[in-house]
């Protein structure tokens, strides 16, 4: 099992001029050392327009930012949309290329199609057909990496025979993934040979069910790039305390922030009937999670919030539900101190970490 | 923490319905129309909107005109203006005017669920390329919409959020939540055109339509439900919330 970390960068009001850079330079310190203790990845996501929950647009550049002050992590588009009003495949292509450069061949690339009305309304792109541009915009990308020349014509793009430069460093390509948020899209993923980018706090019993149907479906694929990652990803809140109570306490604050925050949206279901999103995906879990059964003292089912041997139990049971790899929000709209976040990082590596893969990171 | 509502509740306290208590018993309203647009509208509505509740991101506004051809008071048609918010975590409509068909309805309304309803003529009508509504007071035509070019959509597709009224009980202000159940029967979405909208007679004078988002038009069976929770005005409702029952 991989850990990594994830970022949606989140900045609470009251803004000021240093309340982003704040949460920027936070992130960036945090990044590096994720690096020397042997964590896996970094991702980070785009998002636009939401307020407090994301400001992060760009994540390319902040990619970019943490590749240069690490040597070893690796870094994630988490995801970059598939949606030609918010990005042309060709730029997308180019930038992930030049990262993959940058980087040294560290990229990894998320895809996704945005689920919130607030974005998607703020580009002018139709909810109705962001499933069929990234499944376009997704079969193009490994051949605009690896062709010499490339031409195209599609339903929501085109181009002329062209080379597109530069190409990615790591041969064939990066690894390719889908966010995966709303039930079914991991088979989605499974059928184009892509890794299952799980984006919910799903409980366990779940999860087992999804997973399975996913490995059996990828058996099956036509993959759209030149291989198949069958890798299963999920996010989770990490707050590694010796302190189990205050792990709790202090975890489950953070969740609640986060939660809360990702509640504000509007998501696309809400306001625009289509089937294109025929569930809430992520939000109504959130607000269970916020609201619910779950939102007791305990921390919820699996969240890696506790002290290590809770942690550590947590993880044993999503590496047995065959999870590959575990990306954490460390913090949400700084509710931790930057100090603290990061000293469950050094405490999670020291006394979690050589509890998976054979104590090697 | 996301946005609060700004509404100074001394400004309309005056003018809130009164409910004599919250026992209120729920209504059957089966094969329920109900014709539902949505639209953004320029910042500044925060004001008419309770300090309880987070104001949506943008702002926007839905429409919602249903027509009960059955109820315990008979066949009536409601017509409503909702300021969407948050309450919370849960996405509400804050209810900022309504206009009812029937005197005996406007008066049920009023009292058993805290509409600011206030009398009117509605009409609802089907075409075969749109389904129109037009609401009528004092011989004006304060609102007209339609939704446009239908198509038939899954029930499931549409999700209705539930309402949230402001009301004086006992005296004292409290929001009440509404929220009723739906099965529904046949379900259409299409385009949104609001050709006509005074904001002065929904109590929404701040409200500027901006971008339409969308139209849908249901067949359904509904109710209006016994009152569940009530929410102090003025404090966030993760702690200002009681549950009634």
């Amino acid at each position: 099992m991989k850990f990594g970390l994830f970022y949606e960068l989140s900045v609470p009001r009251p803004w000021t001029r240093e309340s982003e850079r704040t949460v920027y330079d936070n992130a960036l310190e945090q990044v590096r050392l994720a690096d020397e203790l042997g964590f896996d990845q970094v991702w980070a996501v785009e998002h636009h327009f939401l307020e407090e929950y994301s400001h992060c647009p760009a994540p390319e550049l902040f990619l970019t930012a943490c590749a240069m002050v690490t040597k070893r992590i690796r870094v994630g588009f988490g995801i970059v949309v598939c949606v030609p009003e918010f990005n042309h495949p060709i730029k997308i292509a180019e930038r992930t290329a030049v990262l993959d450069i940058l980087s040294g061949g560290r990229v990894e690339v998320g895809t996704g199609r945005s689920a919130t009305w607030t974005e998607l309304a703020g580009f002018n792109a139709s909810p109705d057909v962001t499933k069929k541009s990234w499944d376009e915009f997704v079969r193009c990308l490994p051949r605009m990496w690896t062709s010499e020349k490339f031409e195209f014509e599609g339903e929501f793009w085109s181009m002329p025979r062209r080379t597109i430069l530069p190409k990615v460093y790591q041969r064939p390509h990066p690894p390719m993934w889908v966010a995966v948020t709303s039930p079914g899209t991991e088979l989605d993923a499974a059928d184009r040979g892509l890794g299952s980018l799980g984006l919910t706090f799903g409980q366990f019993a779940e999860q087992d069910k999804r997973i399975a149907e996913y490995r059996r479906r990828i058996q099956l694929c036509e993959p759209v790039g030149e291989f198949v990652n069958d890798q299963v990803s999920t996010v989770n809140f990490l707050y590694c305390h010796e302190d189990d109570a205050v792990a709790l306490k202090t975890g489950r604050q953070m969740a609640n922030h986060f939660n809360y925050l990702a509640a504000q949206l509007i998501s696309v279901r809400e306001t625009y009937p289509s089937k294109s999103y025929p569930s809430l995906g992520l939000l109504p879990q959130l607000r269970r999670q916020a609201t619910g059964p779950d939102a007791s003292e305990q921390a919820g089912e699996g969240l890696c919030l506790g002290g290590p041997e809770r942690i550590t139990r947590a993880l044993k049971r999503w590496e047995a539900c065959g999870v590959d790899r575990v990306n954490f929000l460390v913090n949400t709209a700084e509710s931790i101190p930057q100090a603290e976040v990061l000293a469950s990082l050094r405490l999670f590596a020291r006394e979690v970490m050589p509890a998976f893969n054979g104590g090697k990171s | 923490m996301p946005l609060f509502g700004e509404l100074e509740l001394g400004t309309i306290a005056g003018g809130l319905p009164a409910m004599r208590d919250l026992d209120t018993e729920a209504w059957e309203l089966p094969k329920a129309e109900i014709l539902q647009l949505s639209c953004e509208v320029a910042d500044g509505t925060r004001v008419l909107l309770p300090r309880a509740l987070h104001p949506a991101i943008p702002e926007y506004v839905t429409f919602v005109v249903t027509r009960y051809p059955e109820s315990p008071v008979g066949s009536f048609d409601l017509a409503q203006v909702r300021l969407m918010a948050r309450a919370g975590v849960h996405p509400r409509g804050y209810v900022l005017g309504a206009v009812a068909s029937s005197p005996s309805a406007v008066g049920a309304l009023r009292e058993r669920w805290g509409y600011p309803v206030v009398p009117g003529e509605i009409t609802l009508r089907r075409y075969h390329d749109r389904v129109a509504a037009m609401v009528r007071r004092d011989g004006r035509t304060i609102l007209e919409l339609a939704l446009v070019d239908p198509e038939i959509v899954s029930g499931g597709d549409l999700q209705y959020i539930h309402g949230v009224t402001l009301v004086r009980v006992d005296g004292a202000a409290q929001l009440i939540q509404v929220d009723p159940h739906y099965t529904l029967h046949q379900a259409s979405r299409g385009r949104a055109d609001v050709s006509r909208f005074e904001p002065g007679a929904w109590n929404a004078a701040l409200v500027e339509l901006t971008t339409p988002i969308s139209a849908s038009v249901s067949t359904c069976d509904t109710d209006l439900p016994r009152i569940r929770f009530v929410m102090d005005p003025e404090t966030p409702v993760v702690r200002g919330t009681r549950k009634v029952r």
